[in-house]
């Protein structure tokens, strides 16, 4: 026994000693954990996001009876201002000076919002308090419909189709511009609030909400981190120690290979126990994951995930002539693996050639398999049995594969 | 001149018969762009959402529908009982649901789908306010018109991150070119050999640039052919600024690659340090994911980074986004400037044998 722990323990000294092994398995799941959480963690939450956007009020006119370019300046103007210290406010929003010349002023902006400095332009123009008036007396039915638009004077909103943040921006700016109009429907009483449609969300698989995007990620990273530390460390460690003649050192002992195995699979299990414990605890306490591992079947899913990930690292042992084809190999299948198996982007649209590898990864099935043990998982896309069926199969290959090929020893 | 076309041959075989090497710089950027462009095709496209409808009460069903059909070209689908409606938004063969019972809307989404459901609920929002004016008969006051401005119109997402994936090629494929190739040649003590001739080390790794950025133009152009030809993605390139650019990028990134080359001995080291640096700088640089939603300390760091001008200027010239001459020639100048400045320098300290 003393044997496979010092084996197991050599395992752990190597990959903790080792910078780069250290990075990938420890320091990039930490950092993909924290800066997904930081860019979509937030997506839609007021406080957490700004935009940069320009409002032009031409039609500034403070002896006006109908005022309502100011009620929309005062709007944006208060959204624009931070509630406390620790949020951002919604916008950051840049106006004309007083005596700027309009025309030049909005030239300037556009080429800013095209140049992505700025997620929208929204312009008040001149008229516009008589246009609303207008169609508040006149109730007339088609003055802002799409096709006049043009014809009278719109609130106009520029914005930029290659910019990700100008397509929210204009959203909510539409948004709230949709607000104010019923606000001004309720004064004018064209609009009847208590007669308004009442309008409920349901959220299905959870009762208090849309699941936290921390909880949605962490399981994937666990695995991805898992993943890695197997498709990356153990044929690096086998190969590298091989081709070095480290393992011959070894043969000459007393020590078997299946001895040096167990003592090997031990140390994987413990770096990815290691894996497991940083990252859950960095989730738990700096984003505020709310999902439990602590199920049992969560538990063997994570067992079955880290020895199915290790099996395949020793089916890429097997089959690479040199460590640097080992890591060559590895890297080659590291993105395919890891982006088609649904970790990072939904793969329920994919075409059928791609379903393919999707049905064929291991990944997939492990990953899906987590993420309905813990709870952040509805539906599935592949029956349960195969949760469990697939991963032991590669596992089954991967030993037979590994048990015929793989060389202990440098050839002489 | 002699020896650097000596040179210049030999890296050509060299790289010829260097399947490994050939793989990651013509073949790994397509796997890249194929698996990202399937993966990212439809991100953001909610008008081909598929919402299930379920009406109790046939209230107001008329002008409901004909607002749901103005919302969009959804596909959509009818339920009998909000069971059937729940279930199926579980089971995603809808994306949302909603309930009409003649005095409310009920929407159901999938708490699960945290990285869709932001859209859904934007045009189920977007149903009930229409709706809602539609009942009772008013129109909107504010009259409110949008104007897309920009080259392309109405691009995807992946529009931008392709020119993203070429700069982060070019990145990947300079700084492993010169550092990967050196200690390799070290290792192999081929380097020792060459030494001992009259070769200048400046000719050396003019071949290696030479050859390297050779391969890297023709993998960028065929990336770009294929983004264009399988995905149908519509680029107006600007070809005399495109081969300017990716020529003085794929030289500057060579340059930051032969300091890797100074700082470690191992190829596999090598490899190792440039895969982590460009890897960092991908996810701060947003190429794959939008750094406007970053918070504001880290969408600094990524300005910081080589990277994320590299993949503004390489949008610039595909068409995508525009740029002032002045900051893309500012760009594509220090870059260069990195090479000019670096190659010499180093490489008197690089092209030395391996230290014992």
């Amino acid at each position: 026994m003393k044997d496979i722990l010092l084996i197991a323990r050599a395992h752990i000294a190597t990959a903790v000693r080792e910078r780069v092994t250290l990075f990938w398995f420890l320091i990039f799941p930490v950092f993909l954990l924290t800066i997904l959480t930081l860019i979509f963690g937030q997506i839609g939450e007021e406080g957490e996001i700004s935009f940069d956007i320009t409002l032009l009020n031409r039609d500034r006119s403070p002896s006006a009876e109908t005022p309502f370019s100011d009620m929309i300046e005062s709007v944006f103007r208060e959204l624009a201002t931070a509630q406390d210290e620790a949020t951002q406010p919604l916008f950051v929003l840049h106006t004309p000076e007083e005596d700027a010349d309009l025309e030049g002023f909005l030239e300037s902006e556009l080429t800013e919002l095209r140049r992505g400095r700025r997620a929208a332009v929204l312009v008040i123009p001149e008229g516009f308090n008589d246009t609303v008036m207008g169609s508040l007396i006149e109730d007339s039915a088609e003055i802002a419909t799409s096709s006049e638009v043009g014809e009278i004077d719109s609130l106009r909103i520029f914005m930029s189709d290659t910019s990700v943040s100008s397509e929210y921006a204009t959203q909510i700016i539409q948004q709230i511009l949709t607000e104010i109009d019923r606000r001004i429907l309720i004064q004018s009483g064209r609009f009847s609030p208590d007669r308004a449609v009442s309008s409920e969300t349901h959220w299905i698989g959870r009762q208090d909400g849309e699941t936290p995007y921390v909880d949605y990620v962490l399981p994937g990273i666990i695995l991805m981190g898992f993943f890695m530390n197997g498709l990356f460390g153990v044929p690096g460690t086998i190969l590298f120690s091989r081709d070095r003649k480290v393992l011959r050192r070894y043969w000459v002992t007393p020590l078997s290979v299946l001895r040096y195995l167990a003592g090997f699979g031990l140390g994987h299990l413990t770096l990815c126990g290691l894996q497991f414990s940083l990252l859950f605890l960095l989730g738990v306490y700096a984003f505020g994951a709310t999902i439990n591992f602590a199920a049992l079947d969560t538990v063997l899913l994570l067992v079955l995930a880290a020895v199915t990930f290790m099996a395949f690292g020793f089916l890429i042992a097997s089959l690479a002539k040199t460590a640097n084809a080992g890591m060559a190999t590895a890297n080659i299948l590291n993105i395919p693996m890891m982006f088609l198996s649904g970790m990072f982007f939904p793969t329920s649209g994919l075409p059928a050639f791609i379903m393919v590898i999707v049905y064929a990864n291991p990944v997939s099935y492990l990953l899906e398999g987590l993420r309905r043990s813990v709870g952040v998982q509805n539906s599935t896309i592949m029956p349960s049995i195969w949760i469990v069926i697939v991963p032991l199969l590669w596992i089954l290959l991967s030993s037979l594969v590994t048990s015929r090929r793989l060389k202990w020893d440098v050839e002489r | 001149m002699t020896a650097f076309r000596a040179l210049l041959i030999s890296e050509l075989k060299i790289f010829s018969r260097d399947r490994m090497a050939m793989f990651f710089t013509l073949l790994f950027p397509l796997v890249f762009i194929l698996i990202f462009g399937f993966l990212m095709r439809g991100i953001g496209d909610v008008d081909q959402a598929r919402l299930g409808i379920l009406f109790t009460s046939e209230t107001d069903g008329q002008s409901l529908m004909q607002t749901i059909e103005e919302a969009g070209s959804m596909d959509l689908s009818f339920f009998e009982s909000q069971e059937e409606l729940e279930d199926a938004v579980a089971a995603r063969t809808i994306d949302f649901g909603m309930h009409w019972d003649g005095s409310g809307l009920q929407f159901f989404y999938d708490a699960n789908r945290v990285q869709e459901n932001f859209a859904f609920e934007q045009v189920a929002r977007g149903i009930a306010t229409e709706f809602d004016f539609r009942r009772q008969a008013v129109t909107r006051v504010l009259p409110i018109e949008e104007v897309h401005v920009g080259t392309i119109q109405s691009i995807g997402w992946y529009n931008l991150v392709l020119p993203g994936i070429l700069a982060f090629s070019v990145l990947s494929a300079g700084l492993f070119a010169v550092s990967g190739h050196l200690t390799q040649m070290k290792q192999r003590n081929i380097l020792d050999r060459l030494i001992v001739t009259p070769m200048p080390p400046m000719a050396l790794l003019s071949a290696i640039v030479v050859i390297r950025l050779g391969v890297v133009f023709i993998s960028t152009l065929i990336t770009l052919g294929v983004g264009i030809a399988v995905f149908g993605l519509q680029f107006e390139v600007d070809w005399f600024r495109f081969v300017i650019f990716v020529i003085c990028a794929t030289l500057g990134t060579m340059g930051m690659g032969t300091i890797i080359a100074l700082l470690v001995r191992r190829p596999s080291s090598a490899s190792s340090l440039a895969n982590v640096l460009a890897m960092v700088m991908m996810f701060f640089a947003g190429i794959y994911f939008p750094i406007e939603f970053m918070p504001a300390f880290l969408r600094s760091v990524g300005k910081g980074l080589p990277l994320t001008h590299m993949a503004n200027a390489m949008r610039y010239v595909t068409g995508v986004i525009e740029m002032s001459e002045l900051e893309f020639w500012a760009i594509t100048f220090s870059l260069l400037g990195f090479a000019i400045v670096l190659f010499p320098v180093l490489a008197r300290y690089v092209v030395r044998p391996l230290r014992r």
